[in-house]
């Protein structure tokens, strides 16, 4: 115990998490051809954005990756320590353990924190349906559609937000705080009030709180 | 301080701080009669001042594919009964016109027109708080998130010229097992106010924070006509809702929403002849009911958790009426009002009146939206089946069509029945009930089509004697002036992807709390287009925030048809079917900030149908706000540039 607090943060899932119930404990293989579970090893107690993806995608995935690099830099002291990326592939058949790390390496994102996974087609549209499904048999039977989707996890506070990829980053990296884990009443206090001289100096300014600072 | 029991402690101690697990609570249930054996525990704040501590559920209660029935229930046994008016007593500390940070206020923008509308003639405390509610005799308690604890929620009540502020508490546990987030914004729908009172979907706050929403009870128009604007602009059954991005649905699943009713002289809540009252039926809960739609599905207790938890679904399979399943309300043989609201949270009903010979009976439609229609409409199956509210879909006749967060004042005359005649409220889906009817139904009518049913007596002494023929003239609408600018909202499926588009943009909008994505200097008039562009199905009650609108056109793909008599009133949702489109107009005033249209039903909302727009005061504060306004698409364009080409 005492060991793993001294390596750094304790991992744990909020008590009502449906845990690998709802995620699956599906065997992925990263593109360091590393053995991970979906839940044990890649969602249980922490906060991670998930796309799907595949390697000879020229459609919207280029710009997806593009854009989690974007994001990635941003959110660059959290990586790999409380928060991670996954982008599972859904042409597993092409897209190998070295495939993988070669469309990550090609394009800078082989980076600690963001894994690129590869499993069985079953086991991977089990997630998909379970992560993106919409009740809708037309889109969920879609490969292409969830393509820009992120979804954005925090099993620690049993929370699951959405972004769309194409929309501005900052509008991500918003959405990727919204499931930060929750803070105390007195940091929020702090940020309430460092807000609310922002939102006067805007409504002197422009005469309404127009939340361009936030 | 009674003397602790060394004892009990090994039982308490493996508590969660400030929960009793459901296990320790049968423990001393079954050690009852031994007196101060919860006094080793550290009381909490809640357990100290007396409240309730009730339990988060332990079992996750989920949706299973396919989904399991809901518990059977015995239809008819509760009663319909109005929501509780809310109290109304003066808050501590004072509302202020900024935020009072320091007492635990939310960070907002400074009441606008503070200097008139206060200090407040009404105020209300509205503590959002974990609650147990029955939704029928057959059930036990069920988990919910309530105002004060309640659902529906304590009815507010306004009146014109009488300004109101209602403090929202955030009382939500820090700590949830359930589906809901426990951030709130509250909007009032939909109230003509500042956008800090508008619950905007951004601004939500966390648990311990409060805020206070200045609801200033005026007619629109106050910068035109001074004082408390035009009285033609009056408005009728609000309902006031939890609108936290992304979790709209889960909030308001878990029973955060309740009706706001505001009377002026027209419609004064008596029936009592008076200085321009129409005489509508209007005694609050004898007469006049709220009848708040919704659709929920449950899980049976099982042997570790007693109660009857709700499910996380977007569509149920128990209609719920004011927070009953299936209830009965006994009618005296004259004129009552109902304001029916659906708060979905994405369901339909097709609602239709159902006499005693199987036959559909006539409902008079008096206002849609909160707004009186100039002349009340009746709507059923027989003369007035032309009145119906479909530009295209197929609709049951004699029925109106209710999408989500519409309100439809119906009055309905019991008059014509003999005492001891049934009728029904009948809703075109079915539900699930698993046990017969207890009373022969009308020939052609099913028990799981049933919502209400009503029992007609004659009317007693005591009871107020019926109202006066509806007026066939209820009021009369502003005129609009000139159109100062057009503007055109697409609602479209970009690639399974809900967006919100404007004619210029490529890929369209998402909703982003920081850019605005239309700009409107105050005061002017605008003409707004409104397109459902999806093709397959998919259906979309707009609602546009602050403003109530005028249909002057409908389109069913792109080829104009005429207005459905129904949707000719001032509204403020706009019921979009596939290849629909409105064009309205509505006028900007009054009041400065960042508004909201988006698509009502709530699994869209929350999945990004939503834009925001501004309103700006001044010529500056609007070109700074247009420079802003490409953001959203701007980013998106450039992102979908990284297309090469699309690979099936």
């Amino acid at each position: 115990m005492e060991r793993r607090e001294l390596l750094g943060r304790v991992f744990e899932p909020h008590p009502a998490s449906p845990g690998a119930s709802r995620y699956t404990n599906a065997v992925l293989r990263t593109q360091n051809n590393e053995t991970v579970k979906f839940y044990d090893d890649l969602i249980r107690g922490k906060q991670c954005v998930v796309n799907f993806m595949y390697a000879e995608c020229h459609g919207s995935c280029p710009a997806v990756t593009q854009t989690l690099k974007t994001i990635y830099r941003e959110l660059k002291d959290r990586m790999n320590k409380d928060l991670f990326f996954y982008s599972i592939t859904t042409k597993p058949e092409d897209d190998t353990p070295a495939a993988l790390k070669h469309y990550a390496e090609t394009r800078n994102a082989d980076l600690p924190g963001w894994l690129f996974l590869t499993g069985s087609q079953y086991d991977i549209e089990t997630i998909r349906v379970r992560l993106f499904g919409m009740d809708h048999p037309g889109l969920d039977g879609d490969l292409t559609l969830h393509s820009s989707y992120l979804r954005i996890i925090n099993d620690a506070r049993n929370s699951w937000g959405m972004a769309q990829a194409f929309a501005s980053n900052r509008n991500i990296l918003k959405r990727i705080a919204w499931q930060d884990p929750p803070k105390s009443y007195a940091e929020r206090v702090v940020e309430a009030r460092a807000r609310q001289i922002i939102i006067e100096q805007e409504v002197k300014k422009y005469g309404y709180r127009r939340d361009i600072m936030s | 301080m009674p003397k602790k029991k060394a004892k009990n402690r090994p039982e308490i101690e493996n508590k969660t701080e400030g929960t009793i697990s459901r296990r320790s609570v049968l423990k001393i249930g079954a050690a009852a009669g031994a007196a101060g054996v919860l006094a080793p525990k550290m009381l909490t704040s809640n357990e100290a001042l007396g409240f309730q501590t009730i339990p988060e559920p332990d079992v996750r209660c989920v949706n299973t594919v396919p989904a399991t029935p809901s518990p059977a229930h015995h239809p008819f046994l509760d009663e319909f009964t109005a929501p509780f008016p809310a109290d109304d007593h003066p808050l501590n500390p004072q509302p202020t016109e900024f935020p009072n940070l320091g007492a635990g206020e939310a960070d907002r923008a400074p009441h606008q027109r503070w200097a008139q509308f206060a200090p407040a003639h009404f105020t209300y405390d509205m503590s959002a708080q974990v609650g147990l509610h029955r939704f029928h005799s057959d059930y036990t308690d069920s988990y919910i998130w309530g105002f004060n604890g309640k659902y529906p929620a304590p009815t507010v009540f306004g009146k014109y010229g009488k300004s109101g502020i209602v403090r929202f508490r955030n009382n939500l546990p820090t700590f949830t097992t359930t589906f809901g987030r426990n951030e709130m914004t509250i909007h009032l729908h939909n109230g003509h106010h500042g956008s800090e009172s508008d619950g905007f979907a951004g601004d939500f706050f966390g648990t311990g924070f409060w805020k206070d929403n200045l609801y200033p009870n005026c007619y629109a128009g106050l910068d035109a006509f001074g004082g408390n604007g035009d009285p033609k602009e009056k408005m009728g059954s609000f309902w006031f809702h939890d609108h936290r991005a992304e979790f709209t649905l889960n909030n308001n699943v878990l029973g955060m929403n309740g009706m706001y009713i505001v009377y002026d002289q027209t419609d004064p809540g008596h029936e009592f002849p008076s200085a321009g009252s129409l005489q509508l039926p209007g005694f609050y809960g004898v007469t006049d009911f709220p009848l708040i739609l919704t659709d929920k599905r449950f899980c049976a207790p099982t042997a570790t958790n007693p109660r009857t938890e709700m499910v996380n679904a977007a569509g149920g399979d128990k209609w719920i009426c004011n927070g009953k399943i299936q209830p009965a309300l006994t009618v005296r043989r004259r004129k009552y009002r109902f304001r029916i609201l659906n708060t979905g949270p994405t369901q339909s009903y097709d609602i239709t009146l159902i006499k005693p010979d199987g036959s559909v009976g006539t409902m008079t439609v008096i206002a849609t939206d909160a707004n009186f229609l100039e002349h009340p409409i009746p709507v059923d199956a027989g003369a007035n089946a032309g009145n119906s509210n479909s530009t295209t879909a197929p609709i049951v006749p004699g029925a109106i069509r209710v999408s989500v967060a519409e309100r439809w004042d119906v009055i309905i005359d019991f008059a014509e029945f003999p005492a001891g005649s049934r009728l029904y409220l009948r809703e075109n889906r079915s539900m699930f009930v698993g046990n017969p009817s207890p009373v022969p139904l009308p020939p052609g009518l099913n028990i799981e089509n049933v919502l209400l049913q009503f029992n007609v007596v004659n009317r007693e002494p005591w009871f107020p004697p019926d109202t006066p023929p509806i007026p066939a003239t209820l009021c009369t609408y502003p005129t609009l002036p000139a159109t100062d600018n057009t503007w055109e909202w697409q609602f479209v499926l970009v690639g399974g992807r809900f967006r919100v588009k404007r004619p210029f943009d490529t890929v369209g909008c998402v909703f982003d709390p920081d850019h605005s994505a239309h700009c409107i200097l105050r005061g002017t008039t605008e003409e707004w287009l409104i397109n459902n562009n999806i093709a397959s199905g998919w259906l979309h009650p707009v609602h546009i925030h602050f403003e109530e609108g005028r249909t002057l056109k409908r389109f069913v793909n792109g080829v104009e048809v005429p207005v459905p008599p129904l949707h000719s009133g001032r509204r403020d949702v706009y019921r979009m079917e596939a290849g629909q489109g409105a064009l309205i107009k509505m006028q900007f005033r009054d009041y400065n900030g960042r508004y909201l249209i988006h698509c009502h039903n709530m699994a869209h909302e929350d999945n990004f149908m939503m834009v925001r727009w501004d309103i700006c005061p001044d010529q500056a504060s609007l070109d700074a706000c247009i420079a802003d306004q490409q953001v959203c698409e701007l980013e998106m364009k450039a992102k979908e540039s990284f297309r090469d080409e699309e690979v099936a």
